[in-house]
C-alpha cells in the first residue's frame, strides 16, 4: 500500500511537469508580448523582459519555472497586480479559498444527495418516485451549467429577489445557495443515475437474498450491503466530477460574480500574464491529480478485492 | 424445424392405408431446385437489422430519435423556411418579444391581403426604408410596368389597390382599415418589358413573417439565429465525436493488439493525457490558435483553409481540441474490446493465413466493436456540443455574427435580466439536443451490445 502511494505521488509529479511543459509552451505561443501596449516602445519591451528574465532562453525560462516551483514560489504577476506574488494572488487574496470552498462543497452535495437519491430510486424500483426521479436526473445531465445558473439567477434573484444576484466573496448562507446549486446539479444527477444502476446489480446478487433470508432488514440491507459493493462505480467517477467541477466554477464564478480562481483564469490568458497562468494551472491541476489520488486509494478501501498493483496492470 | 422434417421424411406415410401408386418418374433423381423448395429457410437477419428490432421496441429512444430528426428539419431546412436570414440585422426590427411586430411591419400588417404590397429587393422584406428617387420596374399581372420616382417617399409603403399604385402612410390606416391612399406623386408609369436596364426590380411579398423568437438588440430575428445555431452545434459534436472516433479507434486498436511494450508506452501516454484537467488546456488553445489559423485562412489558398475559413477560427481550434485531448476515452474502450477479441478464434486464423496487423484492425477487430464504436461516438456529441458552448460562454467559441447555441446562450444571459425570453429558446433547443442523443445512445447500447443489458 506505502508502496503504490509512493509510485502513484512519483506519477503524479511526473505528470504535473509534463503540464508545466505544455503550459509553457502553448502561453509563449499566444502571439504578442504580455508588455505590447499601444504606447509602448521597443526599448521599453526589451527593458521588461529583462526584467521578469523573458529575455532568455525558452529551454532557460522553463528550468527556472520548475526550479521556483520545487522552492515553493510561483513567481510574480506580470500584469494584472504587478509585482503581487503569484502564490499571495492565489492563496491569500481568497481566490484560491473561494473557489476550493464552492468546489469542495458542490462536491459534497453531489455526493450527499445524488448517492441516497440513487438508492431510493433502486429500492423503489418501478414506482412513481423511480420515474420521477428518472426524468428529472435524465433532464439533469442534458442541461449546461451556465444555463441552470442563469435560470436560477432570473427566478429566484431578480423575480423573487428572495436570494443575492451577486455572490461576491461568499460573506453569507444565502449566497452559497445558487452557486452550489448549479454547480453540483449535473453530477448529483449523474451520481444518483449511477448509484441506481450499481445497486440494481448489488440488489439481485445471491449473498443480497442470502441475508434478506437470514433476515436482515430493508435499512440494514440497503446501506450495509447492497451500498458498499455498488459505490465502487461512484468512487470511480469521482474523479472526473473534480475536474468537472473545475470546469464549472469557472461558469458558475462569472455568472454570480464570484472572484474566484477559475474567472481569474480566463482573465490571466486574456492578459498573458505568464507567472499566473502558470501558477493557476498547475494549483488547479495539483488539486485535480491529488484528487484522482484519493479517489484511487478510497477505491481500495472500499473494495478490498481490488489490489492495487494490478489496478495498474 | 419440425415441419422441415416432416416433409422430407418419407415414414409418416403409412403405406398399408395409402394407396399409393408409383411410376417410373417418381424415381428420377429430385433436381437441385426441388431440394432446396423442400427446405424452408428464414432470411438470415442482419447485425443492423437485428439491432434496429430491438431500438424500435425501446419507446423512450424510439420518441427521442423523432425527436431528434425534428431538431434536424429544424435546424438544416427550417432557415429555408423562413424569410429572416440569421446574420442581417432588420433595422427598426430591434429587440422584438417573441411574436411581436416592429411598428412598420405592424403596419404592413394591418393591410395584409387588403392590397397587394411592393417592395425593391434591394430592401428586406418586412422592413420599409425611404424609396429613393429613381425608376421603378414592376410586374402587375402579365403586365410589366415602369414608374419613376422623382423625390424621395420617406417611410412609404407602395401598394397596388384596382390595379393603380398608390402610397400609405402610417396616418393613412385607422383601425387597419386603409382610410386613404394617396396615388403615387409625380408617378409616370408606361407599358415597359425591357428588363436589365439598371431598374430595381419590385417584388411582391405575400404576408410579413412574425419574429416567432423575437429580435435581438441589433435586430436579428432569434428564430433564424436558433436554427443556424442549432445547426453549428450540431455539426461540431457531430465532426468532433467523428474526429474522436478516427483517432480513438485507430490508437486504441493498435495498443491492443500490439500489447507489451508498445501498449505500455501507449497506455502511460493516454493516463497523462486522461489526468490532465483539460479545461485548462483547452482555453490556452483556443487562444494560441486563434491568430495563427485565422493567418492561414487568410493566406492560404487551399480549398481546406477555404472550407475551414468559412467555420472560423475557434471552431476548428475546437476540432483540434478534440482531436488533441478528447480520444482517449475512446481509445480506453477500444483498447478493452480488443484485449478481448483478440484471443477469439478468428483472429488467431486470420494471423495463421497470414493476414497483417493492419488488415485484422480493419476487417476482424473494428467491425466486432462497431457496437461500442456506434455508442460511444453518439454520446460524444452531446460532449462535445457541451464544450462548445462552454467555451462560448467565455467568448471564446464562434465570433460573430456567426452563431451557437452556446454562444446566443451566452448572448442571452449577457442581457437576461431585461429580455429573460431570449435565453429560453437556444436554451431549450440545446438541452433538447442533448437529452435526446442520450436517450438514444442509451437506447443504441441496450440494441448493439444486448449482452450489456440488465
Amino acid at each position: 500500500m506505502g508502496l503504490y502511494i509512493l509510485k502513484r505521488i512519483g506519477v503524479a509529479m511526473l505528470t504535473l511537469l509534463v503540464i508545466m511543459t505544455i503550459t509553457f509552451f502553448l502561453m509563449n505561443a499566444i502571439p504578442g508580448s504580455p508588455f505590447l501596449t499601444e504606447k509602448s516602445t521597443p526599448q521599453q519591451i526589451e527593458l521588461a523582459n529583462k526584467k521578469y528574465g523573458l529575455d532568455k532562453p525558452l529551454i532557460v525560462q522553463l528550468k527556472n519555472y520548475i526550479v521556483n516551483y520545487l522552492k515553493g514560489d510561483l513567481g510574480t504577476s506580470l500584469k494584472m497586480q504587478e509585482g503581487t506574488s503569484v502564490n499571495e494572488i492565489i492563496f491569500n487574496q481568497g481566490k484560491f479559498g473561494l473557489s476550493i470552498k464552492l468546489g469542495l462543497l458542490a462536491l459534497l452535495v453531489a455526493v450527499v444527495i445524488g448517492i441516497p437519491l440513487g438508492c431510493i430510486a433502486a429500492y423503489r424500483r418501478g414506482g412513481w418516485l423511480d420515474g420521477f426521479l428518472r426524468v428529472l436526473t435524465t433532464v439533469g445531465v442534458a442541461i449546461p451549467t451556465f444555463v441552470l445558473a442563469a435560470l436560477l439567477l432570473i427566478v429566484f434573484a431578480v423575480k423573487l429577489s428572495w436570494l443575492p444576484s451577486l455572490s461576491g466573496n461568499l460573506t453569507n448562507w444565502k449566497s452559497y445557495i445558487m452557486p452550489i446549486i448549479s454547480l453540483s446539479f449535473y453530477y448529483m444527477c449523474y451520481i444518483a443515475k449511477l448509484t441506481r444502476t450499481s445497486m440494481l446489480d448489488a440488489i439481485n446478487q445471491d449473498y443480497i437474498r442470502t441475508a434478506k433470508a437470514k433476515g436482515v432488514n430493508t435499512r440494514g440491507l440497503i446501506l450495509k450491503h447492497a451500498l458498499r459493493n455498488s459505490l465502487i462505480p461512484v468512487i470511480t467517477y469521482l474523479g472526473p466530477v473534480c475536474a468537472g467541477i473545475i470546469t464549472g466554477s469557472f461558469v458558475v464564478e462569472s455568472t454570480f460574480s464570484i472572484p474566484g480562481l477559475g474567472k481569474y483564469f480566463v482573465q490571466c490568458v486574456m492578459s498573458r500574464d505568464y507567472p499566473v497562468i502558470m501558477g493557476t494551472t498547475v494549483v488547479l491541476s495539483a488539486l485535480v491529480i491529488f484528487m484522482n489520488l484519493v479517489v484511487d486509494i478510497a477505491y481500495k478501501l472500499v473494495d478490498p478485492r481490488i489490489t492495487l498493483v494490478s489496478a495498474e496492470e | 424445424m419440425k415441419e422441415t422434417f416432416a416433409k422430407l421424411s418419407p415414414f409418416q406415410v403409412d403405406p398399408d392405408r395409402v394407396d399409393i401408386k408409383l411410376t417410373r418418374a417418381d424415381f428420377e433423381k429430385a433436381t437441385s431446385e426441388e431440394k432446396s423448395s423442400m427446405v424452408e429457410t428464414r432470411k438470415s437477419v442482419s447485425y443492423w437489422r437485428d439491432a434496429w428490432r430491438r431500438f424500435r421496441k425501446n419507446t423512450v429512444s424510439m420518441v427521442s430519435l423523432f425527436i431528434f430528426l425534428m431538431v434536424l428539419f429544424f435546424a438544416f431546412i427550417g432557415p429555408k423556411l423562413i424569410p429572416y436570414d440569421y446574420a442581417n440585422q432588420y433595422r427598426s426590427s430591434q429587440k422584438l418579444a417573441p411574436g411581436e411586430y416592429s411598428e412598420k411591419e405592424a403596419l404592413i400588417k394591418s393591410i395584409e391581403g387588403k392590397v397587394q404590397i411592393m417592395y425593391a429587393t434591394a430592401l428586406q422584406p418586412g422592413s420599409i426604408t425611404a424609396l429613393s428617387a429613381g425608376n421603378y420596374y414592376i410586374k402587375l399581372g402579365s403586365r410589366c410596368y415602369c414608374f419613376t420616382i422623382d423625390k424621395t417617399l420617406g417611410d412609404t409603403v407602395i401598394a397596388v389597390i384596382d390595379n393603380n399604385l398608390v402610397t400609405i402612410k402610417e396616418r393613412d390606416i385607422k383601425d387597419g382599415e386603409i382610410a386613404s391612399a394617396t396615388p403615387l406623386p409625380n408617378l409616370l408609369m408606361s407599358e415597359k418589358v425591357a428588363k436589365g436596364q439598371g431598374y430595381v426590380k419590385l417584388q411582391a411579398v405575400k404576408r410579413v413573417f412574425p419574429h416567432v423568437f423575437g429580435t435581438d438588440s441589433t435586430g436579428r430575428d432569434l428564430m433564424a439565429r436558433t436554427m443556424y445555431g442549432a445547426r453549428v452545434s450540431i455539426i461540431i459534436g457531430v465532426t468532433a465525436a467523428v474526429i474522436v472516433l478516427i483517432i480513438g479507434s485507430i490508437y486504441g486498436s493498435i495498443s491492443g493488439l500490439a500489447g507489451g511494450a508498445v501498449d505500455f508506452v501507449m497506455q502511460r501516454i493516454v493516463e497523462l493525457i486522461y489526468s490532465i484537467p483539460e479545461v485548462l488546456i483547452v482555453l490556452l488553445l483556443q487562444v494560441v490558435l486563434k491568430d495563427p489559423l485565422q493567418n492561414w485562412f487568410d493566406t492560404s489558398t487551399s480549398p481546406l483553409a477555404k472550407a475551414m475559413g468559412d467555420l472560423g477560427s475557434g471552431i476548428v481550434s475546437i476540432f483540434i481540441t478534440f482531436a488533441l485531448l478528447y480520444w482517449v476515452t475512446m481509445a480506453r474502450i477500444v483498447r478493452g474490446q480488443v484485449l478481448q477479441l483478440k484471443k477469439q478464434e478468428y483472429v488467431t486464423a486470420a494471423t495463421a493465413l497470414g493476414a497483417s496487423s493492419r488488415r485484422i484492425i480493419r476487417r476482424h477487430l473494428l467491425p466486432n466493436c462497431v457496437g461500442q464504436l456506434v455508442i460511444t461516438t453518439c454520446l460524444q456529441i452531446p460532449s462535445a456540443i457541451f464544450l462548445e458552448s462552454f467555451l462560448s460562454f467565455l467568448g471564446l467559441g464562434v465570433s460573430a455574427p456567426m452563431a451557437s447555441l452556446g454562444s446566443l446562450c451566452s448572448d442571452a444571459i449577457a442581457t437576461i435580466s431585461l429580455y429573460p425570453y431570449r435565453l429560453v429558446y437556444p436554451a431549450v433547443v440545446l438541452t433538447i439536443i442533448v437529452l435526446t442523443l442520450n436517450l438514444v445512445g442509451d437506447g443504441l447500447r441496450d440494441a448493439l451490445d444486448p449482452r450489456l443489458k440488465k
